[in-house]
Formats: structure tokens, sequence, C-alpha cells
């Protein structure tokens, strides 16, 4: 396991090595988000600080050193809903790789990577999701923690005018170290996307290699209409803990600069979700009972960068119903890692 | 019950989807061609729209080598492809 952690560090030494050898005007970046959520789910109130840094660090034009960790408290009633406040904190490294971009149809990654399953997973950070919860099906075919550590290589496939057919393909070796964990894994994506209709469609696979082996596959399809800012995304994903889907639409009032009154910072949401069980273990981390879901929520796009999300949940099971309110305040940030970066 | 019920619901969401993207696409074959040009900026504005216009709006002013950095970050991302990062720094840097 030390090994894993070593190469890492590795990488992310040589990128800098790169860099400063480079002599090249590229600039590196410090990007991401600061959250702050609450939640009342069932009665009991949390609420959770989130810091997600983002560092990109080009060397020259085919090198890329990337990597995005997320530091979370979670400040909770030591019962549920009553005795003191208790917080914990967590931090955790998302990705930390590096990557060659041979050509449109290669690049290859190698390092701590998100899994590529379905869309969720890699293209839905807290400051691109439209609704706070993730969905319940999320953990399926990104076990063990939503990231990789191994190889991948991934691009466009097929490169036509009205079409292209993009793939990303990996392995992963299993991992326990802590903040680094990984499952022992191998899969991949395939995607058709239709820029002029704004629709794209996949299909994901994986391989789970350990606790005796085991398949999750999954469909998505996303189509947003050029003429109009609404969203439609939805993913199904199946594994032998269980099924299920999602099915989100978002209307973004203006999805460009003109947002000049408060009208067209609007953004309502609506999100319908079923998860069927199968036979769960525990490292799924999937309900144990069949669960019906729907939210509703409305986003506000405030200037420089920042949005407020609020949403309710009706949540249906077996082990009980439950109201979930969310509510989170959004700031995206990006400056340049050195002074002079900004010129 | 409930589970019929929130199938049925699921159901015609989907419908409403469905009809209003059906919509959309006819008045959208009818603007299309408004907004076609030769410029490279413009061309690299309608590839970033349909692109990265999916899920976030233009960042806000940045320099060309921030531009450049994001742009590689989101080619491995978003797996555009090298003429769609060319175009796209065209528009957002010009």
């Amino acid at each position: 396991m030390n090994r894993i952690v070593v190469l890492l560090a590795g990488l992310l030494c040589s990128g800098f090595g790169v860099l400063a050898q480079s002599n090249t005007p590229d600039v590196p970046i410090f990007s991401g988000a600061l959250a702050f959520q609450g939640t009342s789910s069932a009665g009991v109130h949390s609420y959770t600080p989130i810091i997600v840094p983002v560092f990109v660090a080009p060397l020259g034009d085919h090198w890329l050193v990337e990597s995005r960790g997320e530091l979370q408290g979670f400040v909770a009633r030591e019962d549920g809903t009553t005795g003191p406040y208790n917080a914990q904190f967590f931090a955790s490294f998302d990705y930390l790789q590096l990557d060659y971009i041979a050509k449109s149809h290669l690049t290859v990654t190698v390092g701590r990577f998100l899994t590529p399953f379905n869309i969720y997973n890699e293209r839905f950070p807290l400051w691109i999701a439209n609704l706070v919860d993730t969905p319940i099906i999320y953990t399926i075919g990104t076990r063990t923690s939503g990231s990789s550590n191994g190889g991948m290589v991934r691009g466009v496939a097929v490169a036509r005018p009205k079409w292209n057919l993009t793939y990303s393909a990996y392995a992963s070796a299993a991992t326990t170290v802590e903040n680094l964990q990984a499952g022992r894994t191998a899969g991949g994506r395939a995607a058709v996307f239709v820029p002029e209709a704004g629709f794209e469609a996949g299909v994901s696979y994986q391989r789970f290699l350990q606790n005796g082996g085991s398949n999750a596959s999954g469909f998505y399809f996303a189509y947003q209409p050029p003429a109009i800012p609404f969203d439609v995304r939805a993913e199904y994903a199946h594994s032998p803990g269980g099924q299920g889907y999602w099915l989100e639409g978002a209307y973004r009032i203006a999805p460009n600069r003109d947002m000049n009154t408060w009208l067209s910072r609007l953004q309502p949401v609506a999100r319908v979700q079923q998860y069927f069980k199968g036979t769960p273990t525990s490292i799924d981390a999937l309900p144990s009972v069949n669960v019906n879901q729907f939210d509703v929520g409305l986003n506000y796009y405030l200037p420089h960068n920042v949005r407020l999300n609020g949403s309710y949940g009706r949540q249906y099971s077996t082990a009980g119903n439950s109201n979930i309110w969310n509510f989170e305040i959004v700031y995206r940030f990006l400056f340049p890692a050195w002074p002079g970066g900004s010129k | 019950m409930r589970k019929r019920a929130l199938s049925i619901l699921g159901l015609l969401v989907l419908a409403c989807f469905a009809a209003i993207a059906a919509l959309a696409q006819n008045s959208g074959s009818k603007t299309k061609t408004v907004q076609s040009t030769n410029s490279e900026a413009d061309e690299g504005e309608r590839r970033f729209q349909q692109n990265c216009g999916r899920c976030h709006n233009p960042p806000d002013a940045l320099s060309p080598r921030e531009v450049k950095a994001v742009l590689q970050h989101m080619r491995v991302r978003a797996m555009l492809s090298a003429e769609d990062e060319r175009l796209i720094l065209k528009y957002l840097a010009p």
C-alpha cells in the first residue's frame, strides 16, 4: 500500500520537476469551491462545511498534473436529535494524476483518478451538481471511494461533424491507505455525443476484482436542447447489491452571461429516483431496503460565482418515510498559483 | 401502491421532458442558420456552448495563460478534441 502513496507523491514531484525545467509560459492554477451545507433528514439536523481545492499544472502542450482534495466537516448532535453538537473532520484525495495528452484520440492517465462510471461521479462536483444529495445509486460502479489508483486511457475514438464517440478504460489496484482507498477493479465507459442536438448517451461497465468478484453496469443520457436552457439527465445502474435510476430536470432561465434580473438567476430543479435492493454487502454502501424518492429544488446564481441551493425531498421506504431538507451556499474560485499568472 | 405512484410520476416527468425537448428541437432548427459564422472566435463560442455550456457558464475574466490551464484540464475531463481546445481558447482569450 505504501508503494501506492510513494507512486502518487512521486508523480506530483516529477510534475513539479518538469514544470521547473520547462521554461514555458504555462501557469498552474488553483481552483475549486468553498461550500456550506445544512441538512435536515428525518428530523436530524447536520451542518457540513467543505473545501474542495483543485490544482492544475500544465507542463507544455501534452503533459498535465491535476489534483483535487476534499476537506469536510460534519457537525451534528451526539444522539441524532438530542445532546450536544459534535464535529468530525474528514480529508480525502479525489484525484492526483499525471496526464499525457497524446492527441484527440488518446489521453493516458496514471495515478489516482475519478472512476469513470456513468456521469455523476466525474461531472458533478458540488459546484456543478443541481441538488445537494448524491443519487442513491451513486456508489454502484464507483466503489470503494469514487476514485481508482492505476492507469486509464480515454479520448474521442471517432470524431465526425455531426457526432462523436468517446471512451474511457481503466484498471485500478486495491488500496486501503487512509484517504486513498480504491478497489481492485477494471472497467470502462463509451458514449455517443451529438453536439448539434445537445444529446449524449453512454454505457458503463465495471468488474470488481475482489471480494469474490462482481459486475456493475450502467446506462446514462443527458439532453440539453440548444434552443432552451433546459437540462435532462438520467442514470441507470445495476449491481448484485441493487439497481436503480434517477432522472433529473433543471430549467436554467439564463444559461449565459445575460443574468441581469433576479428572475433570470433562478433555476428550478426536480429529480425522481427509485432503488431496488439486491443482495447488498457491507462495502456496497447501498440501502438494504427498496427506496423511492423525489426532490424539488431551487437554485439562485448570485454574482461572483456564488450559488445558493435549496431543496426538499420526500423519501419512501419500508424503513420509514422521511422528509429531507437541504440548503447550500457554494463559492467557486479560480486564481493563478503564483503572482503574475493572471497577466 | 406508492411505488406504482412514483413510477407513474417518473413516467409523467419523462413524458414532459420529451415533449419540451421535441418543441425545443423544432424551434432550434429554425434559429441554427442565423447563428452560423466563419470567425474562429464565434466557432469557439459555439463549441463552448455545445460542450462546456452543458454544465457551466463561461468563466469570468481570465488571462490567456489561465484559460490555457483551464482548457487543458477540461480537455481531459470533458474529452474535448484538440480543435475544440484551440477554438474555445480563441473565444475565451481572443
